[in-house]
Parts: structure tokens; sequence; C-alpha cells
């Protein structure tokens, strides 16, 4: 039996639309009617950016000859306006001797990486897959 | 500054747990449930190896 294909979409629009949820999380599946969940993620990933900061984390820098750290600072800028925000005041030096250090790179780090995922979602939404 | 090991654990469950139910379910009572058991089972991961941790130190 033939695996039902979801019908095709506008690519482009979907990626208008990941561009859109990556640079305001949440704002993707806004603007495809899912209010309930795009309001959710527009209170809860920069929220948890904010409390990564907050605890003394670090935005990392994209230092390439230490591949961790590069990777690291590419999962940061998964958040999208928050990152550019935080990055534009300064704030995200991290403090390393804080206890708190660690708490902070690992809410900063997994807020951007939770944001990949729901724009990775709403690119699903656009294309009519979910 | 909060610098309870617990409360920065659970701090963080709650987040990752919020958005993971909402982007798995669809129906707010399967979110719910489900952000809560996943909410349950960071919480009671990190008591464990939190515990093995003390008995096999690092």
């Amino acid at each position: 039996m033939a695996r039902r294909q979801p019908a095709p979409k506008d690519t482009t629009a979907a990626a208008l639309v990941c561009a859109l949820a990556w640079a305001v999380p949440g704002a993707g599946h806004l603007w495809l009617g899912r209010a309930q969940k795009g309001a959710a993620f527009l209170i809860a990933l920069p929220l948890m950016y904010a409390t990564g900061l907050w605890l003394d984390g670090q935005i990392f820098p994209f230092d390439f000859a230490q591949p961790l750290v590069a990777l690291a600072a590419l999962a940061d800028v998964g958040i999208g306006a928050p990152y550019l925000v935080a990055r534009a005041l300064g704030v995200g030096e991290g403090r390393v001797v804080a206890v708190t250090y660690e708490y902070g790179n690992a809410f900063l780090v997994v807020a951007g990486l939770l944001n990949t995922l729901v724009v990775l979602d709403a690119y699903d939404i656009a294309l009519g897959r979910k | 500054m909060m610098s309870s090991h617990v409360g920065s654990m659970l701090l963080f469950s709650g987040f990752v747990s919020l958005v993971f139910a909402l982007l798995m379910k669809d129906e707010v009572g399967e979110q719910v449930r489900f952000g809560a058991m996943l909410f349950a089972g960071f919480a009671a991961a990190g008591v464990v190896l939190g515990w093995l941790m003390f008995a096999f130190p690092l």
C-alpha cells in the first residue's frame, strides 16, 4: 500500500517561518496559528536564557581552535534575538569562579538547542507534516 | 543568586519538560501528563545519580 504523502507546501514560506521562529522564539508557531504553543515558547525560552545569564553563565565565543567551545557558541546562537540582545548589552561574559557558572552555561546552551527544535517543529507545521 | 544544586536542577527540568511536552503532544491534557512524567523522571534521575556519585565519586 502506498504511503500517503503530505500535500506539498511552499518551501520558501516555510523557510521564512523558520527564520521568524529562530529570531523570536515561538513566533513561528504564533504565525502558523498555534497560539498556545507559541505563547508558551515565547515566554519559556527567553526566560530560560535569561536565567542562564542570571546564573553567571557565559555566551561562548566562536573559537574554532576549541571545537567544543565553538559548538557551545553555535548552540547559544540558536535562541535568536535574546542572543543578539545579550551581545549588544555586553552581558554573558560569564564568571568562572561563580558556583552557578556551569549551571548558567547549561541553561544558555540548552535554551538555544530547544529553540532549534522549536524551529524544526515550526518547519514541519509549515510544510503540513504535523 | 540561587546556589542550590537541587533548585537549579529542578528549574532546568521544568523548562525542558515544558518545551518537550509542547513539542511532543497536541492536546492540553496529554501535554500536562507528559510534562509531569518527564519532570518527575528528570528529578528522580537527578536524585538517583546524585546518590550513585556519592557512593562512587569520579
